[in-house]
């Protein structure tokens, strides 16, 4: 009796077991997506974090077929140093958001796919495909002729300006300063001094590393310069009359006119201090406009970066690059994955949420866009002053070679030596570490 | 890493120690040391420890010092044998010799402070009671904060005008100070951050070393009409150089190893005023794609942190020969 109710637990219990088995596997064939990693940085961490996982969520609701895990990987720098370091222990990411000025690194490393191949696979061209970002974008994502990379996220230094301390100061907020001239004219109304001490300065820039070759770049622009060779990962124009010019007015605007503090201010420490009414203008990013719209307890207005002889400023921001080094199902799954999220419809809503402006045209020729740039005037200035942005400083060893100049400007800023002494030799140590470039690169006679 | 190394060649002294004893007890050394049987069990206890020291800790150092023999430049496809050319480049970059500047700065004004004043919050701490208890906690508490939170925290704390810092010091009719945009004075904050974040931790050290002198040896000294001062000089301070060697050890391998507030805080400006070595080596490694450059100065401090850990122990074995 008793081997016999076990036989019978046996016939009825293996057919199920075997079912559900079976089942199983039937159920996870069919939703055996395609597993890719997404490396990704946000500048501000928090709600840009968590809106980026929405959207992967979204995308991997939406099909069955590739399921991204996205990462958060901390700021543009650490990301670079973790997918390198993934790359180097052969298993690279799928896909990653990188800072626009550290495409040519990956490609100089041979580490990452062009996106023509890519796109022949769809049946476009490049030219055709590029015709829909700001044209401003297109150098930094481009190396030697070659697309690396799909534009995400993109921002210029744009111009803050307390509309309220403007007003008291019988400026025109509805105006704010176009040119060098009228800044000093204006900074000078805003200052407010208890005595020796400054308790309102006029303006206020990021000073800190990474941030203050960047603004730097925008002000000689300005000037006229070029700051870099564009075309060419070798060369810095840094004793140049442009540079020295537009150095020489940092210090001005310091030593000369006290509108700036002479201080190694960070971007946190800017953005506090406009906040807190202690000063009057700052120049940041326009990925900064939304944090300025949710945190200003005061009128503020926009305006472009002043112009000395040209309007002119750099872009920042963030593209999409697909590594080399992952199984062809993988590399579909990539590419379908940045497909869609570098459409219109995604560009556009990442803008709207973050601050930051679209890469593609047509994100503005969606009625969403339309609505909201009719609501948001400051938004619509920095999409202004995009016809007159350029490239981001990138050269060989891109942070090494930035380094000299942001020493320069440091120590101008704080009043421990002047332009003549720095320039020529921030010129000479950046000249040392593209000596390796040059010597592979160029024709120079006698080398 | 280097503690460990430290603890393992202390301890492969004690087993030999151990071994020597045993053998002792024993009629006749008849074996050579290495194969008698009290040297094989020894090396067996430490076999695990071992094995993972090699792989993890003295195969990577020897790994770093050959390859910053070689040069492989940031594109090219191939390694070059450079010989000592990458020493050449490390001491003639201005900012290596600005971080080691730095880092010595930073090494004299934290550790001494740091263990002054840990060892004073030990003296007054010694005796338990509620109160004190509760002190010694506070005074702890800065060590269970991660550095980077720290850092974090600090920067409000040193923001210039409207800072915590700042705002007191106003009360006091003290203009506001630029305490980490100022190349003059950034790197001390930093050291005010480390002191403020490390004396409690040896605080701890110390209470312990002070807990385990016997009472006697005060009732002697005061028999003998020994003051305060006397006391501690002639008693407690001897008696407490073996924690002393053993916190000075750790205090110095910090400032090496530890520059999370480095980067949070200034990274290394301005104008390289905050820069220190490892922190240097990070640089050239991830950011100036100068990986040649990080090795060798890698090796280098590599080499330091030995030279003081080795250094140590030979007083911390003193310092146990006085104990027993």
């Amino acid at each position: 009796m008793k081997s016999f109710n076990r036989i019978k637990k046996i016939t009825i219990t293996l057919p199920i077991a075997a079912i559900i088995v079976i089942l199983m596997i039937g159920v996870s064939w069919s939703v055996a997506a395609e597993k890719i990693n997404f490396y990704f940085p946000t500048s501000v961490q928090g709600p840009l974090t968590r809106e980026m996982q929405k959207m992967v969520k979204q995308y991997n609701k939406m099909q069955n077929d590739v399921k991204v895990v996205a990462t958060f990987t901390g700021s543009y720098e650490e990301t670079k140093i973790k997918a390198s370091a993934a790359v180097k222990a052969g298993r690279p990411p799928a896909v990653a958001l990188m800072s626009a000025n550290f495409i040519h690194e990956f490609v100089a490393e041979d580490q990452i796919e062009p996106i023509e191949f890519f796109l022949k696979e769809s049946k476009q061209t490049t030219s055709d495909f590029l015709s829909d970002f700001w044209p401003g974008l297109h150098a930094n994502a481009t190396v030697n002729g070659k697309l690396y990379a799909i534009p995400f996220q993109n921002s210029t230094p744009i111009l803050y300006i307390n509309a309220d301390h403007f007003r008291e100061a019988g400026l025109d907020p509805d105006n704010p300063p176009k040119n060098w001239e009228e800044l000093v004219v204006a900074g000078k109304k805003l200052i407010r001094k208890e005595g020796e001490k400054t308790t309102r300065y006029g303006l206020m820039l990021p000073m800190q590393y990474n941030y203050v070759n960047w603004v730097f770049q925008g002000f000689v622009m300005s000037n006229g310069g070029q700051y870099y060779n564009t075309h060419y990962l070798g060369e810095v124009y840094y004793d140049t009359s442009t540079t020295r010019g537009a150095l020489q007015f940092y210090s001005d605007l310091i030593h000369k006119h006290g509108i700036m503090p002479a201080s190694i201010t960070n971007s946190k420490q800017v953005s506090t201090d406009f906040f807190a009414g202690r000063t009057s203008m700052m120049i940041l990013s326009t990925g900064t406009l939304s944090h300025v719209r949710k945190n200003a307890q005061f009128n503020y207005n926009v305006g472009f970066v002043p112009s000395k002889v040209r309007n002119g400023v750099p872009i920042g921001g963030a593209s999409m690059i697909i590594f080399k080094g992952i199984t062809e199902k993988e590399r579909d799954a990539a590419w379908d994955f940045v497909s869609w999220l570098t459409a219109p419809e995604q560009l556009g809503s990442w803008s709207r949420f973050s601050g930051y402006f679209a890469p593609r045209k047509s994100s503005y020729e969606m009625p969403v866009m339309k609505e909201f740039m009719a609501k948001n005037k400051d938004a619509a200035v920095a999409l202004d002053q995009l016809q007159y942005a350029g490239p981001w400083y990138s050269t060989f060893k891109t942070v090494a070679v930035a380094k000299p100049i942001g020493d320069a400007i440091q120590a101008v800023v704080t009043g421990k030596k002047t332009v003549e002494e720095v320039i020529p030799e921030a010129q000479r140590k950046a000249d040392e570490l593209l000596k390796p470039y040059n010597a592979a690169h160029s024709y120079i006679q006698g080398q | 890493m280097m503690v460990d190394a430290c603890h393992l060649w202390l301890a492969m002294r004690k087993v030999k120690y151990m071994a020597d004893n045993v053998t002792a007890r024993g009629k006749k050394r008849l074996l050579k040391p290495f194969y008698n049987a009290g040297y094989i069990k020894a090396w067996l206890y430490l076999a695990p420890a071992l094995l993972f020291l090699i792989l993890f800790t003295y195969y990577p150092m020897v790994q770093v010092l050959w390859d910053s023999f070689f040069l492989k430049e940031y594109g090219a496809e191939k390694k070059l044998f450079v010989a000592f050319d990458n020493y050449r480049r490390l001491f003639a970059d201005e900012d290596f010799i600005t971080a080691v500047k730095n880092n010595l700065i930073y090494a004299i004004g934290t550790v001494i402070p740091s263990i002054v004043i840990g060892f004073g919050f030990a003296l007054s701490l010694t005796q338990s009671s509620r109160f004190k208890n509760c002190i010694r906690s506070l005074l702890f508490f800065p060590t269970l904060v991660p550095l980077v939170a720290a850092a974090a925290l600090w920067i409000f704390i040193y923001f210039p005008g409207i800072g915590l810092l700042d705002y007191y010091l106003a009360k006091l009719g003290i203009q506001s100070t630029d305490w980490l945009g100022d190349p003059d004075i950034a790197l001390y904050s930093l050291m005010i951050l480390t002191i403020w974040k490390n004396a409690g931790f040896y605080m701890l050290f110390f209470i312990a070393g002070l807990q385990g002198i016997g009472e006697e040896y005060y009732e002697a000294a005061s028999l003998e009409g020994a003051g305060w001062w006397q006391k501690l000089r002639y008693v407690t301070l001897p008696l407490l150089a073996p924690t002393s060697a053993f916190v000075f050890v750790i205090a110095l391998i910090h400032v090496f190893t530890h520059v999370d507030h480095v980067i949070v805080m200034t990274l290394g400006g301005p104008m390289g005023s905050t820069n220190l070595v490892l922190y240097y080596i990070y640089q050239n490694a991830h950011e100036f794609n100068d990986l040649a450059k990080a090795t060798t100065a890698t090796v280098l401090s590599v080499m330091v942190l030995l030279a003081i850990s080795f250094f140590s122990i030979r007083t911390m074995e003193r310092g146990i020969h006085y104990e027993s």
